[in-house]
């Protein structure tokens, strides 16, 4: 089975020096102190308060999964993290960087920001007028300022670790979905980021192809690569992550070590909606 | 103000007003053009859109060349073919009735294909359930078919009507006096060019602009049902 | 009709080609402008926009080829009529363009764009390699059947004497004092030019679905 070899291929390679956060290049941070931290965070649609007051710590190579029913925040959580959303009050804190999200934030402060943070997406959004390689090499070039042969060997290096180097010339569209979610990893790894995010990044697959994914996650957790997941996989969050936080409403119920809030929830909204999920 | 006057050329208002009564006059025939060409077109764009699809030969391939001649000639020429081509096959018209003739045939032409497309976007689902309930082919166009497939096509054919209207401008080129060829005829013997066109591109402008909003309007409407 | 007024109809081609292809020219051009203007977020430019690109619409080919060449060739700047013609349809084309354009851009997905602004790419870097190309690739078959239209269209400009094909058309039919056949071979001579267009418009769009298409 293809996702066997791709983990065997994965474990050869491992502990790789790409996409590893000492490879950022910054030096990295004390472990004690947060890389990732939100400050009263709130972000209201209209009338529709989204997010309301949310706090949160994400220490360097924490990996933190965040769960919790559909249109609870969570996903709005992660894109006001890196800015596709802004927030409207609260302060984010990623790295040295600190912004006040109630002020106008200039363009340059905003790259400063999405460039500690690699983004994956539920549907992938690769770019499908160009081959795998370029896709993960684009970013590389136009923002890092590497050379085409750098970006494109730096490029290789990661399609192999997610198992993908074969398909380096094809087009997105000749990949699968589980495939073009892996692509999607690499691109985001190329820019050395400080904070992996993902967005739901298996809800569009089917499961047996979420698997694949779900493998190079969590060789990614075990490399040090601190992240924040937003999921619906109970076994990630409870086995890969460390950390889980159960979101309703817009707010955080539940925030422990992954084992107790999914086992001995405290709230009775986050008990139901851990039974829902566990009755499906 | 210097462009302004250059191109007003000292027009004054009374000259204007004076133009009016020609202007509505023209502007009647061009109506008068388009609902002709309307009512004889679309249906003769329903008869080609069956027409095409005909299992007899002779009858599609007539279809598919009046289809075909009159969607990939210019309007302006089909209009010259039949108002100065026919006399010579012995059928005079006049330029009212050719301008009739060479606009319903264009109509026809595009209606069909809007009509085909309309009927092609009836999902095939509706054709097996009337084949499992033992629909003649005939209660299956008119009954399921037809409904459906005419109403997808209601806005395109709207959208359609507009565009009618406007080639009715084309009638210039056969002498017929609607609104462009009392702009052209004022202009020629008063130099009142911009002026008179001016006033004539108001005419086309106080129908078309609603009319096109009006069918952007169902084109969305008739989307957000399709997505319902 | 001899032998030699078909020459002379033929003879019509380069100009109804080179009509077409000027108006197309300027329209594709000035169609990006107007797309990104009419897009704008600044509510008065874009409402501006709307109405402008409503006007120019709603007023028949022939008029705006009159409005240029009589209009303001009688009272201002005078233009010879291929160029009054080509700046006529030109304008129209531009605004049609624009739509073609505005089509391409809203069928490529918000997640595009979230996807280049995630990975820090800068706004010309994300037209560029990013939107331009995919909206080429969605624009193409609509631009096609335009030049398609425009080449049509291009028959007005017979009415201020440019000696094109239906120009042509015309004179032979009074030469020759027939009707029929000139407009008939005329009439064939747009169909047939059209076909080359709608052949390569096919083949490319092909070529683009079979490598990128999902």
């Amino acid at each position: 089975m293809a996702y066997d070899l791709d983990v065997a291929r994965m474990k050869a390679l491992s502990p790789s020096p790409l996409g590893a956060p000492s490879a950022s290049g910054s030096p990295a941070p004390e472990p004690s102190r947060p890389v990732i931290k939100l400050d009263h965070l709130s972000k209201s649609f209209g009338t529709f308060q989204a997010l309301q007051d949310i706090n949160l710590s994400v220490l360097q190579g924490d990996v933190l999964a965040i769960i919790g029913p559909s249109g609870s925040g969570k996903s709005t959580l992660l894109r006001c993290i890196n800015w596709l959303e802004p927030a409207n009050s609260g302060r984010i804190t990623v790295g040295d960087l600190s912004l006040d999200c109630s002020k106008p934030v200039g363009k340059e402060q905003i790259t400063t920001l999405r460039r500690q943070l690699g983004m994956v997406f539920q549907s992938f959004n690769l770019f499908p007028h160009m081959t795998v390689l370029r896709n993960v090499s684009l970013a590389q070039e136009r923002t890092l300022g590497r050379s085409r042969r750098e970006a494109d060997e730096v490029s290789m290096g990661l399609l192999e670790r997610v198992g993908l180097a074969d398909k380096a010339h094809q087009y997105p569209v000749r990949c699968s979905g589980g495939q073009q979610q892996r692509i999607a990893i690499a691109r985001a790894l190329a820019l050395d980021p400080k904070v992996m995010l993902f967005d739901e990044p298996t809800s569009a697959l089917d499961p047996e192809l979420g698997l694949e994914v779900l493998a190079v996650m969590r060789e990614l957790a075990s490399s040090g690569m601190t992240m924040i997941v937003v999921t619906h996989e109970m076994g990630f969050a409870e086995n890969v992550s460390e950390h889980t936080m159960i979101m309703a409403d817009g707010q955080i119920l539940e925030y422990g070590p992954s084992r107790e809030v999914i086992r001995n929830p405290q709230t009775e909204r986050a008990r139901r909606f851990l039974r829902a999920v566990n009755d499906r | 103000m210097d462009i302004l006057d250059s191109l007003l050329m000292g027009v004054t208002w009374a000259d204007v007003q004076s133009w009016l009564p020609g202007f509505w006059n023209g502007f009647i025939i061009s109506l008068e053009v388009t609902a002709a060409s309307l009512a004889l077109g679309i249906p003769m764009g329903f008869l080609l859109a069956l027409g095409v699809q005909s299992r007899r030969k002779v009858l599609r391939l007539a279809s598919l060349a009046l289809v075909e001649i009159g969607r990939g000639a210019p309007a302006l020429v089909l209009l010259q073919l039949v108002y100065f081509g026919l006399p010579s096959a012995g059928l005079s018209l006049s330029a009212f009735l050719a301008a009739v003739v060479a606009i319903s045939w264009n109509t026809g032409a595009y209606t069909s294909e809007i009509i085909r497309a309309g009927l092609d976007a009836v999902p095939a689902g509706q054709r097996e359930a009337s084949h499992a309930l033992g629909l003649s082919a005939l209660d299956e166009l008119r009954f399921v078919i037809l409904p459906q497939g005419l109403r997808i096509a209601v806005p395109a054919l709207m959208g359609f009507a507009i565009l009618v209207f406007q080639g009715t401008s084309l009638c210039f080129a056969i002498a017929l006096p609607e609104i462009v060829s009392r702009a052209y005829d004022i202009g020629s013997m008063y130099f009142y060019y911009f002026p008179a066109l001016a006033v004539a591109g108001l005419f086309f402008a106080a129908v078309c602009i609603p009319a096109s909003f009006l069918v952007g309007w169902i084109e969305h409407r008739a989307g957000a049902y399709a997505r319902r | 009709m001899t032998w030699g007024h078909l020459v002379h109809i033929a003879y019509g081609i380069p100009l109804t080609l080179a009509l077409t292809g000027g108006a197309f020219f300027v329209g594709a051009v000035l169609g990006f402008p107007i797309m990104l203007l009419r897009e704008s977020s600044f509510m008065p430019l874009k409402v501006a926009m709307i109405a402008i690109i409503a006007f120019i619409r709603a007023l028949p080919p022939i008029l705006w080829v009159f409005l240029l060449y009589f209009g303001i060739g009688t009272g201002l700047i005078n233009l010879s009529p291929f160029v009054a013609a080509v700046a006529a349809f030109g304008i129209i084309a531009a605004v049609n363009m624009a739509e073609i354009y505005r089509g391409g851009m809203v069928s490529i997905s918000a997640g595009q764009w979230e996807a280049a602004h995630a990975l820090n790419l800068s706004r010309l870097s994300i037209w560029r390699d990013v939107m331009a190309p995919q909206m080429v690739r969605v624009a193409l078959p609509p631009s096609a059947t335009y030049v398609i239209g425009l080449m049509k269209d291009s028959a007005i400009a017979s009415t201020i004497g440019v000696a094109e094909l239906a120009y042509r058309g015309k004179q032979v039919s009074q030469m020759s004092f027939e009707g029929l056949l000139p407009f008939t071979v005329v009439g064939a001579c747009y169909i047939a030019l059209s076909l080359p267009v709608a052949w390569l418009s096919r083949t490319a769009e092909r070529k683009l679905r079979a490598k990128v298409a999902r």
